[in-house]
């Protein structure tokens, strides 16, 4: 392959190929060929419904005609609905974070006895396991319709994630600290009050406010099935065709997720 | 001011001094955020719509729905397979589809690749509108344009994937080391050509992690889909709850944390490949 | 042959960090530009291949003026200017072989590029020159690798696959080892001997100035105050240069610059 010749000394006809991005080649035509089997499987076995679908670009064009201009006429309807998000939130947000740090300190392996810690995680991983709005049709089903449901899903939401990184963080706590207040003679209650919560304070801070964010996001869907708040006064909105009032609550949830977004970061900028 | 006087100045303090964990600025902004939040509750506890006794029935209700639920009702678990082999296929379709869309967003929503200011804002838009808005609530718009089935699921979650993976690789390109760049530059390769053999390869690692992080988020969202009948597991959930068929909403409240831990194992191994 | 008159660069408002700066340099000669950190070295070569814009002046290479080129005439112009960096901003996760080839993407077309289907002569020229300084064995490796010493000469064979008519190089040594960094100015002598290629190196260390080039420039304050064969810089043109600079924030200054210009 290598031929020196020339009195140059260039070396000619030496090929070179681009080292291939997985080595063996059955590997590599097989994940094409594995592709392009699903692609064509998944494809062909979705029941699309052309017919409908066709129509959807006048049926677009139709909607978002009638959402032009947004209607803030029933501004009392909307203020009703986002009053009630907000507060399913904030209520959500505050018995979720005081909740999951008991559960916290459970599921966190380096404080907790073994069975606890077992508990600790399941509950983490029974409450993250499902879409909010699933836990939210449960407890429509369960306690009827209203906030009371959006309030209990999002508590739930904000336990599976705050307990979840609190723990974590617990885990990951400078040891010294739990040391030297067992050795001088603190009870448990009194290690974890002067050696671990002061250490994960700042943190939970912050994901309190990362935590009241997300659940003012979630609690504008969790109405979408009857838990409260703008997301039925939207969900109404759209089965009575009424596209402009519709966008306006769209437009307005937009405007609010970025204010709380701005707001969140800010604080939580301030306490780290 | 002299040594003396301090010193003396220090005994004096030390007579009447009082051990404070915080100075009093900072208490009084404690206490600030401490009322703020007391009236908060107050205020939402009182104001909100609520029924009380029902709150106070509230345990008995969730158990006796639980004892509903018992035993999981496994007869239609072929119905149940195929409808969580679409949700799949929703999530999977969507994330691979949204690519196309979300890369050339970051390349104009990234500071040191969009062509000129307009193109930065327009990129900004797009990701923070797409962002903003959940993906059930694009699966209410998409059901009401194209009708209840799979294409709105899938325009749904792609619509809320642009946002996501058009901002995270926006700011993937923007912490790229810019010293490449220069040297392809220096060579007079065009802008494509620098944004390919300079910034693509710096990229990759961090494109192949977060679209598989979105594809296990998409996993999740696509089995609510169907609740507004965009298609997935959860038109049969929706079904099933209609009919008060709790024992076969067990069985698919299981199969959905099968695969949701299914897509956990998978993406974690994907990741550990790819990194 | 090239020809810089008058050269002017200021970011922004600032005081000018290049102050109507002359220089020749013609044949196959190595030139050593040395000075103070700040003294405008790294904004000189730059402006070279205009990855930083003069303020005014005229630089002219073969009697191409390359002031004011824009768009494509710029590309064709970069081409054919060969540069070397203190961090060898190799691309990282690509093979030896693909930085090496870079080198050629002012000519291959897009396709090419993509694809990575360079033609047959590139590939050749590529062989031999990495034979050459003896990289040849790791054109398959990732360059992130690769030693420092190598990863230099991966950047001067990329820069020489351009067929450059110049070659600049930004303190191509001052991220290596001494004895690496003697081997690399070596290197960068015979080859410009060899190819009969003109090479303007910024360079810290004078003892290596010294040694290996034919000619020394020295800087300070964005102006040229030693211009001569190194047998005549000696110590009070030392003392010209460097005497009583010890300033971090012009270093600073220096190191912001050129970044903030080609981002632009």
């Amino acid at each position: 392959m290598t031929t020196r010749g020339t009195a140059s000394g260039i070396t000619s006809g030496r090929v070179w190929k681009k080292p291939p991005f997985i080595a063996n080649p059955w590997v590599r035509y097989g994940l094409i060929a594995l592709t392009l089997t699903y692609l064509f499987w998944a494809f062909s076995t979705l029941p699309f419904d052309w017919e409908r679908i066709s129509e959807g670009l006048p049926r677009a064009a139709k909607i978002f005609g009638g959402a032009f201009p947004p209607s803030f006429e029933r501004a009392e309807l909307l203020w009703k609905g986002f009053k009630e998000s907000f507060q399913i939130a904030f209520l959500a947000t505050l018995l979720g974070v005081f909740l999951s740090i008991p559960i916290a300190v459970m599921a966190a392996k380096n404080v907790a006895p073994k069975p606890i810690y077992l508990l600790g995680r399941a509950i983490i991983i029974i409450s993250r396991s499902f879409h909010p709005v699933i836990v939210a049709i449960l407890f429509v089903a369960a306690v009827g319709f209203g906030p009371v449901a959006g309030i209990l899903t999002l508590t739930l939401y904000s336990i599976g994630f705050v307990a979840k990184l609190l723990a974590e963080e617990i885990e990951e706590i400078d040891w010294g600290q739990v040391e030297a207040m067992r050795s001088v003679g603190a009870g448990y209650l009194k290690m974890l009050i002067y050696g671990v919560f002061p250490q994960i304070m700042p943190r939970q801070i912050g994901l309190s406010m990362y935590q009241l964010d997300s659940n003012l996001r979630a609690s504008a869907v969790v109405g979408i099935v009857g838990a409260g708040g703008i997301g039925g006064t939207l969900m109404n909105a759209f089965g009575r065709y009424d596209y402009d009032f519709a966008f306006a609550i769209l437009l307005m949830i937009i405007g609010i997720i970025l204010i709380s977004e701005g707001v969140s970061g800010w604080v939580r900028k301030k306490v780290w | 001011m002299g040594e003396e006087e301090s010193m003396v100045d220090h005994a004096e303090k030390l007579t009447d001094r009082v051990w404070s964990r915080y100075d009093r600025k900072e208490q009084w902004t404690r206490y600030g955020v401490y009322l703020f939040t007391l009236v908060a509750i107050v205020w939402a506890v009182r104001d909100i719509d609520i029924f009380w006794p029902w709150v106070w029935d509230a345990p008995n209700q969730i158990q006796s729905l639980g004892a509903r639920m018992w035993p999981p009702e496994f007869s239609t678990w072929n119905a149940i397979f195929a409808a969580m082999l679409e949700t799949v296929h929703i999530a999977t379709l969507s994330t691979m589809l949204t690519i196309f869309i979300a890369l050339p967003v970051s390349y104009i929503a990234a500071q040191n690749t969009t062509p000129n200011k307009a193109t930065l804002w327009l990129g900004r838009f797009i990701l923070v509108s797409s962002r903003s808005v959940n993906t059930i609530i694009w699966a209410l718009l998409f059901v009401a344009i194209f009708g209840p089935g799979v294409l709105a699921g899938i325009l749904a979650v792609m619509f809320r994937s642009i946002g996501f993976i058009g901002k995270l690789m926006g700011e993937a390109i923007e912490e790229i080391d810019r010293r490449p760049v220069e040297a392809m530059q220096a060579t007079g390769a065009s802008k494509l050509k620098v944004v390919l053999y300079a910034i693509v390869p710096q990229v990759m690692p961090a494109f192949f992690a977060i679209i598989i992080l979105r594809w296990d988020i998409n996993i999740r969202e696509s089995t609510v889909l169907g609740l507004v009948g965009a298609g997935g597991i959860g038109v049969l959930l929706q079904g099933s709850i209609d009919l008060f068929a709790w024992q076969t909403v067990a069985t698919i409240l299981l199969a959905i944390v099968v695969l949701v831990i299914m897509g956990e194992a998978l993406t974690s191994v994907l990741r550990k490949k790819v990194i | 042959m090239l020809e810089i008159s008058n050269l002017v660069k200021r970011y922004g408002h600032n005081e000018p960090v290049l102050k109507g700066l002359d220089l020749k340099v013609d044949g196959s000669s190595v030139v050593s530009i040395v000075g103070a950190s700040g003294a405008g070295k790294s904004t000189l070569l730059r402006c070279i291949n205009r990855l930083v814009e003069p303020t005014s002046g005229s630089i002219k290479l073969n009697g191409h003026e390359l002031v004011n080129l824009r768009g494509s005439d710029l590309r064709h112009s970069r081409r054919r200017i060969g540069m070397v960096f203190q961090g060898f901003n190799l691309i990282d996760r690509l093979t030896v072989m693909e930085n090496v080839l870079s080198g050629r993407l002012g000519y291959v077309s897009l396709f090419q590029a993509l694809t990575r289907r360079f033609p047959q002569a590139d590939i050749d020229r590529a062989f031999h020159l990495m034979e050459r300084v003896g990289i040849a064995h790791y054109a398959n490796k990732r360059a992130d690798q690769l030693s420092g010493g190598e990863r230099q000469r991966v950047a001067v064979v990329r820069a020489l696959m351009q067929e450059p008519e110049i070659l600049l190089a930004d303190e191509p040594t001052a991220s290596l080892d001494p004895k690496t960094s003697q081997q690399i100015m070596s290197l960068l002598q015979t080859l410009a001997s060899e190819m009969s290629l003109p090479v303007l190196i910024n360079i810290h260390n004078v003892t290596q100035a010294r040694m290996y080039t034919d000619r020394i420039v020295g800087m300070r304050h964005g102006q040229m105050i030693f211009d001569g064969a190194p047998k005549d810089f000696n110590q009070d043109a030392l003392d010209s240069i460097y005497g009583g600079i010890e300033s971090p924030e012009e270093d600073a200054a220096e190191a912001n610059g050129p970044a903030q210009e080609a981002t632009a």
